[in-house]
C-alpha cells in the first residue's frame, strides 16, 4: 500500500480522529458514570448517617445509650443490607457496632479504626480484603449535653464497580466496532471523492502530442475536481495551440526556404555548368552547391515530419507487405554494404501485411539501414527482419557496430542530434533521418525504440499495428504459399 | 520551341528562363495569372512551366482554365509543396510533370525536353558515348564491342548520365532520378553505385569516360573531348 496516497493519508487521519474521538467519549462515560454512582452511594451513607445521628440524639435525650443499637438493628437492619455501621464515642469506645452482613461481604472488624475528622462528614474509601473497597462516611455528633459521637456508615463498592467493569466491558466490544466503521466509511468516502481523480489522471495520461485535440472529461459536479479537469483542460489547450503553432512555423518556415534555395541552387548549377569556368573556381561553386543541397536536404526533413506530425500523410495509405518492401530495399542498398564489407542479413521470408504510405514506411527502412552500415566498422554485420508477433509487425534492425552510449539513448530520436558531431557531419548526416522515422513509425500508429547493449552494437525495434487480416490480397498470398 | 513560364519570383523565373535560353528556347515570362493568361491567347507555346504559388489567380486555377479551353499543351508545375495528395491531384487537372522547389535545373530541362519530346533527350534506343553503347530497349551495355554485365541500378544511373553526354549531374539530382524520395540525403550511396560502375565500364579500359566533377557531382564525356 502506497503510504503517502492521498488516499491512505485521508482515511489513516479519518480513521484516527474518529477513534480518538470515540476513546475519548468512552473515557469521560466512564468517568461520570463513576463519579454519579460513587456519589449516589455517598449521598445514601449520608443520608442514613445523618438518620442515625438524629435516633441517637433522640435515644440519648430519652433512654440514654442502652438502645441504640437495638433501634438501629430494628429500623436498617445492616446485616441484612449488607450495609457497615459503627458508633464510637468521644473517648474511643464502641458504643455499637453492625453485625457481619448475611451475604458476607466483609467482615466488620476489618474496618480500620475511625479516625476523628476534621470536618462534620467525610467520605472516604477504604480497602477491604481482596482488594475491594468499602465507601466509609464518617459523621462527627454532638449531643446538647455535650457527649461527642462519631458515627460511620459503610457500604462496599462492589455494586459500583460491577457496574463500572460492565460499561467498560461494552467500551471495549463497541469501540473496535466504531474503529472498523470509521476506517471502512472513511475508506469509501474517500475513494468515492478521488475516483474522478483517477479518471482524470488516465484521461491525462493518454494525451500525447499526437492527440492534443482530446479534453479530459470535465464532470459537472461543482466540486473541486471540476475546477481541476477544467484548469488541465485550459493547460491542454495551450500546449495544442503551442504544438500547433511550432508546426506552423516549422512547415511555413521550411515552405519559405524553398524559393530562394530554388535560386541559390539554379544559379550555382548554371555557373557550374559553364565550360569556360576555371576549375578551382568550380570546385569552390561545387562545394557551395553541395552545402545547398544539404540544406534543402534538412528543409525538406524538416517539412516531412512537421506533416508527418500534422496527420497529414493518412490520405496515401495503402494495404502493402512489409517483409517485401523491407528485402527489396535492402537488395537496393546492398552495394553501399558490400562496399564496407558488411553482411547484410535479411529475415523477411514471411508476408507481413500492414497499412500505410508506401515511401514513407520505405524511407523508415532506407533510414534505419543506411544508420546501421554507416555506424557499423568494416567487415560487420547488419541483420534486418520483419516478423508478426502479438497483432503487431516488428521490424528490426541490429548492428554489430559502435553501438550507442546509453547516455545517448534517450536521445537519437531528437531533431538534430547527433552522438558524435564530427563524424556524422563527415558521414553528410544533419541529425533528421531518425526523427523522420520516429515520426513516420509515429504517423502509421508505431513505436520505435532503440537499445544499444555496451560492446553489442545497436538495435532498432519498429512495431507497426498489422493491417486487419483476411482481405483479398492477403488471401491470395497465402494460397501462393 | 516556345515555352511559357509562369513564375512570380523573379529571381527563380530569371535563371530558369536563362537556362533555357542557353539550351536555344524561346522563354517567355509572365509574373502572374492574368498577364499569363492575355500570353497564351496571343501566343500558341510549345510548353508552360506554371508556378503554383502565385499572387491572385492560383496556378492550379491557371491549370484548370488552360484546360477547360481544351489546350493540349504540355503543362510542368513548380510547387513548393510536395504532399502526395496534391500531386495526384494535379495530374488529375491535366499537369504532365511535377517538379518540388528546390529542384536542379539539369532535372528541370531533362522534363522539359522529354516533354517536348526532342533533342539530346535521345528517344533513340541505342545512346553512344566514345566506344560506349546502351541499349534501351534490351538494357544491353557494350564497350568496344565487349558486352558489360551491369545490375538494374547501374544501368539506370549510366542512361542517366549517358543519355546528357557532358552534362554534370549533382549527387542530389542522381538520386531524385534513379533510386526515389525516400533515398533522399543518401548522397554516399551514389558514390558507392559509380565506383561499382567505373569497374565495370572504365576499368579496363584505357579511355575513361565516367568524370568525377569534385564538389558538385558526375557527368559522363566521350573520350574525344579533354
Amino acid at each position: 500500500m502506497n503510504t503517502r496516497s492521498l488516499r491512505f493519508q485521508l482515511v489513516a487521519w479519518y480513521a484516527a480522529l474518529l477513534t480518538g474521538c470515540f476513546v475519548l467519549i468512552g473515557a469521560a462515560s466512564y468517568a461520570v458514570l463513576q463519579s454519579s454512582l460513587v456519589g449516589a452511594l455517598r449521598e445514601t451513607q449520608l443520608r442514613r448517617a445523618r438518620q442515625i445521628g438524629q435516633l441517637l440524639l433522640d435515644q440519648t435525650g430519652s433512654s440514654g445509650e442502652a438502645r441504640v443499637g437495638e433501634e438501629i438493628q430494628a429500623r436498617y437492619a445492616p446485616d441484612i443490607n449488607g450495609r457497615f455501621v459503627r458508633i464510637t464515642r468521644g473517648d474511643g469506645s464502641l458504643l455499637y457496632v453492625s453485625p457481619a452482613p448475611n451475604d458476607q461481604t466483609f467482615v466488620p472488624g476489618e474496618v480500620p479504626p475511625p479516625l476523628w475528622p476534621s470536618r462534620a462528614e467525610t467520605a472516604s474509601q477504604v480497602p477491604l480484603s481482596g482488594g475491594r473497597q468499602m465507601l466509609l462516611t464518617v459523621r462527627e455528633l454532638q449531643t446538647p449535653g455535650g457527649a461527642r459521637y462519631l458515627i460511620e456508615t459503610g457500604a462496599p463498592m462492589d455494586d459500583v464497580q460491577a457496574h463500572l467493569r460492565q460499561w467498560l466491558g461494552f467500551l471495549l466490544v463497541v469501540l473496535p466496532i466504531m474503529a472498523a466503521l470509521a476506517l471502512g466509511g472513511g475508506s469509501f468516502l474517500v475513494k468515492r471523492a478521488l475516483l474522478p481523480v483517477d479518471k482524470i489522471a488516465a484521461s491525462a495520461q493518454r494525451i500525447s502530442s499526437q492527440n492534443l485535440s482530446e479534453r479530459l472529461p470535465v464532470a459537472r459536479t461543482g466540486d473541486e475536481l471540476e475546477r481541476l479537469s477544467i484548469a488541465l483542460n485550459h493547460m491542454v489547450q495551450r500546449l495544442d495551440e503551442a504544438f500547433q503553432y511550432s508546426r506552423r512555423f516549422m512547415a511555413d518556415a521550411s515552405h519559405e526556404l524553398r524559393t530562394p534555395l530554388t535560386v541559390l541552387r539554379g544559379e550555382l548549377e548554371s555557373v557550374i555548368q559553364e565550360p569556360a569556368l576555371a576549375p578551382e573556381w568550380r570546385e569552390r561553386l561545387g562545394s557551395a552547391l553541395e552545402e545547398v543541397e544539404r540544406l534543402a536536404g534538412i528543409v525538406e526533413g524538416l517539412f516531412a515530419i512537421s506533416r508527418l506530425d500534422a496527420g497529414e500523410a493518412a490520405a496515401e495509405w495503402v494495404k502493402l507487405d512489409l517483409a517485401r518492401l523491407a528485402a527489396a530495399t535492402a537488395d537496393q542498398m546492398s552495394l553501399l554494404a558490400e562496399d564496407k564489407n558488411i553482411q547484410v542479413t535479411c529475415a523477411a521470408a514471411e508476408p507481413v501485411w500492414v497499412e500505410g504510405d508506401q515511401a514513407r514506411l520505405k524511407q523508415v527502412v532506407v533510414n534505419l539501414l543506411d544508420n546501421a552500415i554507416k555506424y557499423t566498422l568494416q567487415g560487420g554485420a547488419v541483420a534486418l527482419s520483419v516478423s508478426a508477433l502479438d497483432s503487431k509487425a516488428v521490424l528490426e534492425v541490429a548492428d554489430n557496430g559502435i553501438g550507442i552510449p546509453a547516455e545517448a539513448l534517450p536521445r537519437v530520436f531528437d531533431r538534430f542530434f547527433r552522438v558524435d558531431k564530427a563524424r556524422s557531419r563527415e558521414l553528410g548526416g544533419a541529425g533528421l533521418g531518425l526523427s523522420i522515422v520516429k515520426s513516420i513509425c509515429t504517423a502509421h500508429h508505431g513505436r520505435i525504440e532503440a537499445t544499444s547493449p555496451p560492446g553489442q552494437g545497436s538495435r532498432f525495434r519498429v512495431e507497426l499495428p498489422l493491417a486487419t487480416p483476411l482481405t483479398n490480397s492477403h488471401q491470395q498470398h497465402n494460397h501462393e504459399h | 520551341m516556345r515555352i511559357l513560364l509562369i513564375e512570380d519570383e523573379k529571381k527563380v523565373a530569371d535563371f530558369v528562363a536563362r537556362g533555357l535560353r542557353a539550351e536555344r528556347f524561346a522563354v517567355d515570362v509572365a509574373a502572374e495569372g492574368p498577364a499569363a493568361l492575355q500570353m497564351l491567347a496571343a501566343c500558341a507555346y510549345d510548353l508552360i512551366i506554371l508556378d503554383l504559388m502565385l499572387p491572385g489567380l492560383s496556378g492550379s486555377e491557371i491549370l484548370k482554365r488552360i484546360r477547360r479551353d481544351r489546350n493540349e499543351v504540355p503543362i510542368l508545375i513548380l510547387t513548393a509543396r510536395d504532399a502526395m495528395a496534391e500531386k495526384v491531384a494535379h495530374f488529375e487537372a491535366g499537369a504532365d510533370d511535377y517538379l518540388t522547389k528546390p529542384f536542379a535545373f539539369a532535372e528541370l530541362l531533362v522534363r522539359v525536353k522529354a516533354l517536348l519530346r526532342r533533342g539530346p533527350v535521345n528517344r533513340a534506343s541505342v545512346l553512344r558515348v566514345g566506344d560506349l553503347e546502351l541499349d534501351r530497349l534490351t538494357q544491353q551495355v557494350r564497350r568496344a564491342g565487349k558486352r558489360i554485365d551491369l545490375t538494374a541500378k547501374e544501368y539506370g544511373l549510366l542512361e542517366y548520365l549517358v543519355a546528357n553526354p557532358g552534362r554534370v549531374f549533382s549527387r542530389t539530382m542522381i538520386i531524385e532520378h534513379v533510386w526515389d524520395q525516400s533515398f533522399e540525403g543518401l548522397t554516399n550511396i551514389v558514390d558507392v553505385y559509380v565506383r561499382h560502375l567505373r569497374a565495370k565500364v572504365d576499368d579496363p579500359f584505357p579511355t575513361k569516360l565516367i568524370h568525377t566533377v569534385r564538389g558538385v557531382g558526375y557527368s559522363v564525356d566521350g573520350g574525344s573531348e579533354p
